[in-house]
């Protein structure tokens, strides 16, 4: 296996206590640099986290999980000899695997940025509804058919040190992964996609964020004018 | 009718004009005419109603309280969209200060054989 040393996983965490432990020491048996930032858990999450050989960083309120994402990087990029960086979700929807395969592209193609997809291949895993709403988002928005983008809402990416440096995530809940999309076209950043698999637990769909949420995404999206400074 | 097409007109621009120059200190200087103007008007709508009730025919609404109710709605419109912006300003520099406040006390790993002490990583914040 390749020497994994340049690449860091970014974990936000917000109340996941039961699974971050597990999560995280499968994860750190493949890539030994993980920082968990804990957006103001209120169920020990930071314990949970503290034993298990991550980097910890703590919000000292909740903030958001793209406001986590944005501060993971930014802990993440000043340390020496960092790469590449991987965000990766807590609550264990994603493969390690996955993301080996993604590193191997990343560093083998002239790309800044893959973006996870639930679509590539047989997506008859995924929950009616929500496979129908995800559908609808790329449908309506013309950036994500320009970048040849099937799935702008998968929270599990991989980028160079490019785009670590550039990134600057302002909106802090759950409008980040669209502003993501928004700073690849805007930056020119070379995007591509690789097909992932999402573990759709009972655990990872109780957390999950609820369609509803796409609402408020949507409108933050619309009045994204903080980007600007 | 023309009342319409003025209000319609105010609400578009006024949504334009803050999306677009939000923050700056003409914006602001901006508020500060619009108030005072506001204030003017106001005094001029106590001091002779009639006047009011004219400019209301002159423009379509039958009278001058219709007027007002008017550009109330137009104006707490513009409050609403005014007070949001602010917020989420804040909520970016608060962001920024806790995001600070997180690197500054970050925990690194503690190596798996030496006795227990939290250690703190040296100082990132400083990178944007």
């Amino acid at each position: 296996m390749a020497d994994q040393s340049d690449v860091w996983l970014v974990v936000p965490v917000y109340n996941e206590a039961q699974v971050i432990a597990d999560v995280v020491r499968n994860a750190l048996q493949t890539f030994p640099n993980i920082v968990c930032v804990d957006d103001g858990s209120r169920d020990g999450s930071a314990d949970a986290i503290r034993g298990t050989g991550a980097h910890l960083v703590q919000h000292p309120v909740n903030l958001g999980q793209g406001a986590a994402i944005q501060t993971g990087v930014e802990y993440a990029r000043a340390r020496p000899g960092a790469e590449y960086f991987v965000t990766f979700d807590a609550d264990g929807q994603h493969q390690v695997a996955d993301v080996v395969r993604m590193l191997e592209r990343l560093r083998a193609e002239p790309v800044d940025i893959i973006v996870g997809t639930r679509f590539k291949g047989d997506a008859s895993h995924i929950p009616l509804i929500k496979r129908v709403v995800l559908r609808t988002v790329v449908a309506i928005s013309p950036r994500l058919r320009k970048l040849k983008l099937s799935d702008a809402h998968n929270g599990l990416r991989v980028f160079n040190k490019k785009v670590a440096d550039e990134l600057r995530i302002t909106l802090n809940g759950m409008g980040h992964a669209s502003q993501i999309v928004d700073m690849i076209s805007q930056r020119g950043w070379r995007v591509t996609e690789e097909q992932v698999e999402i573990l759709y637990t009972e655990y990872s769909m109780s957390k999950g964020q609820s369609l509803i949420n796409g609402v408020n995404i949507l409108f933050d999206s619309a009045l994204k004018t903080g980007s600007r400074r | 009718m023309l009342i319409q097409f003025l209000l319609i007109a105010a609400v578009i621009v006024l949504l334009v004009f803050f999306l677009k120059n939000h923050g700056t200190t003409k914006t602001a200087a901006g508020v500060k005419i619009g108030f005072l103007l506001f204030l003017v008007l106001a005094v001029v709508a106590v001091v002779r109603p009639v006047e009011v009730s004219k400019v209301a025919e002159f423009v379509g609404v039958g009278r001058g309280t219709d007027l007002l109710l008017y550009a109330l709605v137009v104006a707490f419109g513009f409050q609403t969209i005014n007070t949001y912006l602010r917020f989420k300003e804040l909520e970016l520099r608060y962001a920024r200060l806790a995001r600070a406040i997180a690197l500054r006390n970050a925990e690194a790993p503690e190596p798996a054989d030496a006795p227990a002490v939290v250690e703190r990583a040296e100082d990132p914040a400083h990178t944007a």
